[in-house]
């Protein structure tokens, strides 16, 4: 057994590949559960061994992918602090947020077995299940959600950590798709409440998902 | 995203900006205090002279001697003292260890080692500081690194210079040879192409060109007196050199502006004047000549060509040739000019023709070949100057002729000068008009050019050609210089060949031609230098953010606040007159007794008369200097004695200039309203501990006072106080209301004193004295007055007389026969007399007071009382003592309602336990950046790891006060880097161990702050103190107590060199008692030995007698820490006298040995679970989580565990622990018993030796000690809530249970390994460690540091914690306030761990638990829970919980 830390190389894509992944399940998922996009366009999927929903139109999965594959380089660097999904409605003012609240350990280290030089299958079945638990819980979570009014959209805002930002602009991931500054108004939630879902810790990372509710959400 | 603009600066709209405007009267107030204080030095100490005339020292950190002592010399010797470092008025730092940041920002200072200082002294003369510069890279080849800039436009070059770019030495070397190797094909360029592309070079010339001269004089001085220094550095060879040619200014870095002033001067130059300009020229040469050694070098008639590879006219591409040679060159150089004298001559030669190539390249490095006009221009120049320089004797240079051809195509080149931004500047050319060709001077310089230059030096206009030298030097003087950094390449001063070489003396240098030259003959010196600091642009922030950045930033500056502030001096010597007070004890007990010359008069005078009444049983006196600031300041005026007088440190009309982003009636409106709200409670009387911020003054305040003083009033006198103005109250205010009010500065000196007269006073009576301010004590005079059978009239009214005597200044005695009724009387008494509260009056005394006159009654207290109807304290005794303790809880109700009725059962205590100890800081804390606060917090906690360390305790618990600017109140408030009104914000927490760690704390520290989540710009103070002292635990107070832990205290207190030595002798006494659980028993079985075994001899106590004695490896800091918890230390047999030991009684001796023998087991005990078990010193690195089992030891053996460093020499452990020397008081020293001075001069001298491993230790022990003392402490704290919860308490909370060993933080010791248990630095630690993992350590400690999982009373599963709540809540109808309050912090802590999911639960479990509960207390528990985590939640994410 040796012990591969942040510093080693790719550890971090490591991280950035699972909860990318993750997170594109769950943006399914939760455009699914929250109904913000007609049930129809969804199909049924296994993922983490439990059942999920994803879209099937292609321009949305795109968007989604590619908001991912921006999210990604901030993720293997520790940057991003929170990954955000806002479902907002006709007037663009946030209902939902699902928070997304990633830490990742300062200082990772993980045993990584010598005969197969990859990350011991322990590892990666314990944070699956983690993740599978997140995943359930999207899945149930409108039990404690109001409904959305109807007319919803949804957007994916990512707050960063300090300078971030500024390398963002720099490195574009894919062109034509830059990260904008969110609106306050995309940002800032009147009256909200807050309804934690689920905590996961694991050695690699460690993540909170929360969903921020609007207290009044038919006006 | 959002969160990237707030970081950015916004320095011009804060307010802040004016704060130069501050500073500069503060340091210049500090200034004038220093003057006033220098003849007074020097009267006290005869030898004074003025050796350090112009040197203006500011000390940075530690020195020996100390700062003030430093002080005292400059004060005698006729210089200055900075107590802010100034850039452009400090002329050395004194510092005897830098950080290595600091090194960077002070790269081109001066800064040396004090022992210039007491040298310098010795000698007689200023040395050169040379010798004594603190690293010798110093004054290195470090030029201002042009590149950078290059591109920039010619008016951002000015602005750009200022920023330090000193980074590059090599690379600006180059860049310059370059340029000077181009050929300067393009001499006819027209003037404005050249602008552009020189815009980067023409920031250097202008640098240069401010400092040169000056400085050079004053350095060259100092470097004469040695100039043999072996120095490699170009700094140090031209003090010899500038023997040689004593008109050049020598001094290397220096030197360099002259160069650069050169090509300024050339290019005003018409051409017809080329060959006539041999000032110019040669200044430039002379620096070369430093550098160069005459062998490398031929001279070459012309520069461009004499080098291979400057010669050669080269393109920019073969900079990168250049660079490496002319770098070599230059160290050849140096070394070369070191040697000989001759060989310094040639090599001046050489290097004017060198220097010619390389200084004006200096400049431009890249621009070379862009810029062929301008190089040549200056290499002309440059061989101009040789021609000079040939003239003097030199044998190398082979021909001066060839020069002047040279010289001749500069004038060709001189057109194209102009264009450089240097050639703008007004100085420049002046010079060269005024020195060499006045007349010819046909055409006065571009006036385009100037602007540039009069940014830095604003009165300059260029001149019609001056008429003569001396005018020219007259209106230079005047102009700010600024330095460049050392570059030993430039060397314009020279231009002169008839003085400088032959004169060695810098006097002759300001004959100088160069008008470049006559600028830098300002008449002071030190002006010259602090241009320099200007110039350098270590701190690339804009001048006014500089005090910011630095405010925030440098290391230094709390402690240097601390340092500084003169209220916080009088603070601490409160803390001064009690370590006096227990000295007089001790010294006392020391001596058998002590004389009390007071006491034996007043025994006297009764014998005469005769003996009246006996006094009362217990009297306790309370003695209180009758407005002491005010009467202290005019005890030498006569004039001022019964007017309005108030101490401020305004002395102005009262008013001032408001500043902008200041709104003062805002703030009045607040305060007036928060005032009213309160109720008044004005104090009567009291000095300086009264004078609180703003508030409460304030409702004097007029609607108009918007630009009266805001100076704080210390104190008034009684005069003054009748017209209504109260102590606090800002000066502007006060003058409104009494127009005739008098101001008296601050003088410390004498307020420190009169204190001490008056203490003395006291303490020739009794040494029951407490102090509790500088002018405020209490006496516990019933013995005395029992011995003397007097009353207690006449000995207040003879201490009295005693103090007016012996201090000019009248004292206020109010006596009574508790503290409480002695304060009180002696408001009765004050001003100037004495008041006996006799107990039959007391009722009546008391009832008409108001509560707010009672000590602990608060203006907010008064108002809660208020509330309930109660002014008086005769209301107040009308109130049941529940309900008082009802509302303010069970202590303090108590103790209300016992000081209404005048009961007080307080001790008059010489000495006190501290209860916390904390550091504070709500004056111009003004952040921009979260590291700046973040820097801040650790620094502040440094200064309580300082505090705490120097009174020799650990604390646990955190608190975080902060101060934020309350939301809409004004950025900027009235008073100059006040606070403003604020929101009082405070958030605690425990550590698991006690501590005295800065980093520990600081780290704790940062992420409080961070969970607070505020705005970093609208911090306006931070304060931060530690509580649950280990000090305060160990030993509880008893009235006897002090004399047994006295002299220990003294020690630690007073002498912190010895105190570490002197506690290792106590902890290498193995303790019997060492298990909290022991303790009491223990303790019953081994009486106090100190107090049995002092006695006797009063030299026992001192065990540093045998300190030297090669102890067990137990010996270490953590032994050290451990052990001072303990209440009773045996000193082990080896430092026992046995005579001694033999006068015991028998019980008391058997005790002790029994205790012996008790440890000897332990020892061997421990030792074999240790030895084994301790490591190398390597692999303890490595493994450093190898603590024998912890189960196996008793707790208190925790000390052993420590692992020992088997390498080490015994000593290692105390050497590590030893203050630096210069801290050392040396009095405190001198007082020290021999043997214990010689064990610490050999203990320093040994460290010396044994630094380098020393220092090796200390980066290892802070990971070993984290672990040990946390295994230890956590045990122990455990145990002890077992035995020490109060009875009540006890069995009632589960959550105070000891719980089952599954969850408990026992378990967690026996698994050191789980990370989550133990602390930040373990659980790094723990981690397989590698090699870099563990250089990660430090660094992310301080970031990251990774919080140990949340555990409500130990248990963090969630199970676990259900049954824990169940269990509490079914069991207990009533639940505990403490309790609740710890649940609280669980479920806080758990939102800061972002475990919201198992807040959640917790907070539904509890919900569905308490709401069910039968007792509806339990529900208001709920909602008061639920309050105060929706609150945290709130706060953290900006919504609340959804509670379903």
């Amino acid at each position: 057994m040796t012990t591969l830390t942040r510093q080693d190389l790719n550890f971090g894509q490591v991280v950035a590949d699972i909860l990318c992944e993750f997170l594109e399940v769950a943006i399914h998922l939760i455009l699914y559960v929250r109904e913000v996009y007609p049930s129809g366009i969804f199909q049924k999927r296994k993922k983490y061994n439990v059942p999920v929903q994803m879209s099937c139109h292609p321009e949305l999965n795109q968007y989604i992918h590619d908001t991912l594959h921006c999210v990604k380089p901030l993720i293997e660097k520790n940057d991003a602090e929170k990954v955000v999904v806002v479902i907002m409605d006709k007037e663009h003012h946030p209902v939902e947020r699902f928070v997304f609240e990633i830490s990742q350990p300062p200082l990772l280290s993980i045993r990584v077995d010598n005969n197969t030089s990859a990350i011991s299958d322990t590892l990666l079945s314990h944070v699956e299940q983690l993740l599978r638990a997140v995943i359930l819980k999207i899945s149930v979570c409108d039990a404690v959600l109001e409904n959305n009014p109807p007319g919803c959209t949804f957007t994916v805002l990512v707050h960063t950590r300090e300078a971030a930002t500024r390398n963002m602009e720099k490195v574009q991931v894919i062109k034509d798709f830059p990260w904008i500054v969110a609106d306050e108004q995309e940002v800032h939630m009147q009256e909200p409440r807050l309804i934690p879902l689920k905590t996961m810790t694991s050695d690699i990372v460690k993540m909170q998902l929360y969903v921020e509710e609007r207290a009044q959400k038919a006006s | 995203m959002s969160r990237d603009g707030r970081r950015k600066r916004d320095r011009d709209d804060n307010g802040w900006a004016s704060m130069g405007g501050y500073m500069a009267a503060k340091v210049s107030k500090l200034d004038e205090q220093f003057k006033m204080d220098a003849p007074r030095e020097k009267q006290k100490d005869g030898a004074c002279s003025s050796i350090f005339a112009g040197v203006a020292i500011y000390v940075n950190g530690y020195t020996d001697p100390s700062a003030d002592e430093l002080r005292r010399l400059m004060m005698l010797h006729g210089g200055l003292f900075h107590m802010y470092y100034s850039r452009s008025k400090t002329t050395h730092i004194i510092t005897t260890n830098l950080p290595n940041s600091k090194i960077q920002e002070l790269r081109d200072q001066k800064v040396v080692r004090p022992e210039w200082i007491t040298d310098s002294i010795k000698a007689g003369h200023l040395l050169s500081y040379l010798q004594y510069q603190l690293y010798a890279k110093q004054k290195g080849l470090t030029f201002p690194s042009v590149c950078v800039r290059q591109g920039q436009e010619a008016a951002g070059l000015i602005h750009g210079q200022t920023q330090p770019s000193h980074s590059l030495p090599v690379p600006s070397l180059n860049n310059l040879i370059p340029v000077l190797n181009n050929p300067s094909p393009s001499l006819g360029k027209p003037l404005s192409s050249h602008h552009t592309p020189i815009s980067s070079h023409s920031i250097l010339h202008i640098d240069n060109l401010l400092p040169q001269p000056n400085q050079c004089n004053p350095l060259s001085g100092d470097l004469n007196p040695q100039p043999s220094h072996s120095l490699p550095l170009a700094s140090h060879l031209n003090p010899q050199s500038r023997h040689f040619s004593p008109g050049h200014c020598f001094l290397s870095p220096y030197s360099s502006n002259h160069l650069y002033s050169d090509p300024g001067h050339i290019p005003h130059h018409p051409p017809s004047q080329g060959q006539a300009k041999p000032g110019c020229i040669q200044p430039l040469a002379p620096a070369d000549t430093h550098l160069q050694t005459p062998g490398p070098i031929p001279a070459h008639p012309s520069h461009e060509h004499s080098k291979p590879g400057h010669a050669q006219p080269q393109s920019s591409l073969s900079f990168s040739n250049h660079l490496q040679h002319s770098y070599r060159d230059l160290d050849f150089r140096l070394n070369g000019s070191l040697l000989t004298y001759d060989k310094m001559r040639t090599a001046q030669i050489n290097w004017v023709q060198e220097g010619g190539g390389e200084d004006p390249c200096s400049v431009r490095p890249t621009r070379g070949a862009t810029d062929p006009p301008l190089t040549n221009g200056h290499a002309h120049p440059v061989n101009g100057a040789l021609k000079p320089l040939d003239l003097s004797p030199n044998p190398t240079l082979p021909t001066d002729t060839p020069l002047n051809p040279d010289r001749k195509s500069t004038g060709g080149s001189v057109s194209l000068h102009p264009a450089s931004p240097l050639s703008n500047s007004p100085l420049k050319s002046d010079p060269p008009k005024l020195l060499h060709s006045p007349p010819r001077n046909p055409t006065p310089p571009p006036v385009s050019h100037h602007r540039h230059h009069e940014q830095l030096a604003n009165e300059q206009q260029p001149k019609p050609p001056p008429p003569t030298y001396q005018e020219a030097t007259a209106a230079l003087a005047s102009r700010p210089l600024v330095l460049s950094p050392p570059k030993p390449r430039q060397s314009d001063s020279p231009p002169e060949k008839p003085l400088p070489l032959d004169n060695p003396n810098r006097s002759t240098s300001p004959v100088r031609l160069n008008g470049s030259h006559h600028n830098a003959f300002t008449p002071n010196p030190a002006p010259l230098e602090t241009n320099n600091l200007s110039a350098i642009p270590s701190n690339p922030a804009t001048p006014d953010s500089d005090h910011q950045s630095v405010l925030a930033k440098t290391g230094g500056i709390i402690s240097e606040f601390y340092s500084h502030s003169r209220l916080h001096h009088i603070s601490t010597w409160r803390s001064e007159f009690s370590e006096y007070v227990n000295t007089l004890q001790s010294r006392r007990r020391a001596t058998g007794g002590a004389t009390f010359p007071g006491r034996d008069r007043l025994k006297r005078q009764r014998r005469e008369g005769s003996s009246a009444a006996p006094g009362p049983q217990s009297c306790i006196l309370h003695v209180d200097m009758d407005c002491f600031f005010v009467s202290v300041g005019i005890r030498h005026r006569p004039d001022l004695k019964g007017k309005p007088v108030a101490v401020t440190s305004n002395r102005g009309p009262g008013r001032v200039a408001q500043r902008p982003g200041v709104d003062r009636q805002l703030e009045l409106q607040y305060y007036q309203r928060k005032y009213s709200h309160a109720g008044v409670s004005e104090r009567k009387d009291g000095d300086l501990e009264e004078m609180t911020s703003a508030e409460s003054h304030v409702s004097h305040s007029h609607p108009d006072t918007t630009c009266l003083s805001m100076a704080e009033i210390a104190s008034c006198s009684y005069e003054a106080r009748q017209a209504g103005v109260r102590n606090g109250m800002f000066f502007g205010q006060a003058k409104q209301l009494c127009p005739s009010l008098q101001s008296v500065p601050y003088d410390f000196q004498a307020y420190k004193e009169v204190a001490l007269a008056m203490y003395e006073t006291l303490a020739s009576y009794t040494h029951n004295i407490e102090a509790l301010s500088c002018d405020e004590a209490l006496v516990d005079c019933s013995a005395l007055l029992a011995e003397l059978g007097a009353t207690p009239e006449e000995l207040a009214s003879a201490i009295r007389t005693d103090v007016r005597e012996r201090t000019g200044c009248t004292a206020s005695v109010g006596m009574g026969s508790n503290i409480l009724l002695a304060r009180m009387a002696t408001r009765k008494a004050k001003p100037d007399g004495q008041y006996l509260l006799r107990s039959e009056e007391v009722d009546d005394f008391i009832r008409d007071h108001r509560v707010t006159s009672l000590p602990g009654v608060g203006r907010s207290m008064g108002a809660k009382l208020a509330s309930l109807g109660v002014r008086s304290c005769g209301d107040l005794q009308q109130v049941s003592l529940q309900q008082l303790q009802k509302e303010f809880g069970p202590r303090t109700g108590q103790t209300l309602f016992r000081f209404c009725r005048g009961l007080d059962d307080r001790p008059v205590r010489s000495e006190k336990e501290r209860k916390s100890v904390s550091a504070e800081m709500n004056y111009n804390v003004r952040f921009t950046q979260v590291d700046e606060a973040e820097s801040f917090l650790t620094n502040l906690s440094m200064e309580v790891q300082k505090r705490l360390q120097g009174a020799g305790l650990r604390g646990r618990r955190l608190t975080l006060k902060v101060m934020v600017r309350k939301v809409g109140a004004p950025v900027e408030p009235s008073k100059y880097g006040g606070h403003g009104i604020c929101d009082n914000l405070a958030r605690s927490v425990t550590l698991a161990q006690s501590t005295d760690s800065g980093q520990l704390i600081g780290s704790e520290v940062i992420k409080l702050f961070h969970s607070m989540r505020l705005e970093v710009q609208d911090l306006r103070g931070v304060g931060l103190q530690v509580q649950l002292l280990d000090g305060a635990h160990s030993a509880p107070y008893d009235p006897s107590g002090p004399k047994t832990r006295s002299i220990r205290d003294m020690l630690l207190a007073q002498r912190p060199p010895t105190q570490h030595n002197h506690t290792d002798l106590l902890a290498d006494a193995p303790v019997a008692d060492s298990t909290t659980n022991q303790g009491k028993s223990s303790s019953a079985r081994v009486p106090p030995p100190f107090s049995t075994l002092r006695p006797p001899s009063p030299a026992d106590p001192i065990p540093g007698t045998s300190k030297e004695e090669p102890l067990p490896s137990t010996r270490t800091p953590n032994h050290v820490r451990t052990r001072l918890n303990l209440s009773i230390e045996v000193p082990s047999p080896s430092q026992v006298d046995r005579s001694v030991l033999d006068a015991l009684p028998a019980e008391l001796r058997e005790q002790v040995e029994r205790s012996w023998t008790h440890r000897e087991k332990e020892r061997s005990h421990n030792g074999s679970h240790h030895r084994p078990s301790t490591p190398h010193p390597s692999s303890l690195l490595s493994s450093p989580s190898s603590p024998p089992t912890p189960a196996a030891l008793p707790v208190g053996t925790l000390v052993l565990q420590i692992p020992n460093q088997p390498g080490q020499p015994g000593s290692t452990g105390i050497i590590l622990e030893l203050p630096d020397f210069s801290q050392v008081d040396p009095e405190v020293f001198a007082a020290l018993p021999r043997e214990l001075q010689e064990e610490l001069r050999s203990a320093y001298s040994r460290r010396e030796t044994a630094q380098a491993q020393g220092i090796i230790m200390e980066q290892r022990n802070p990971l070993l000690q984290l672990k040990q003392v946390g295994v230890g402490r956590v045990k122990r704290r455990y145990k002890k809530k077992n035995t020490n919860s109060s009875p009540i308490k006890k069995g009632l909370s589960p959550l105070k249970r000891p719980h089952p060993p599954g969850n408990s933080p026992a378990k967690a010791l026996q698994h050191p390994l789980r990370p989550r248990d133990l602390s930040n630095g373990l659980k790094l630690e723990n981690g397989p460690s590698t090699s870099s993992l563990k250089q990660d350590v430090p660094e992310t400690l301080s970031k990251f540091t990774p919080r140990p999982e949340p555990t409500l009373a130990g248990a963090c599963d969630f199970t676990d914690i259900r049954t824990l709540l169940r269990e509490w809540v079914t069991t207990i109808s009533e639940p505990m306030e403490e309790d609740i309050l710890q649940v609280v912090k669980y479920c806080t802590d758990l939102i800061e761990d972002k475990d919201l999911e198992k807040l959640d639960l917790v907070i539904k479990y509890m919900k569905r638990l308490m709401q069910q509960s039968v007792e509806s207390v339990w529900s208001m528990a709920f909602d008061f829970i639920l309050d105060n985590v929706q609150v945290v939640v709130q706060q953290t994410y900006g919504s609340t919980l959804k509670i379903t």
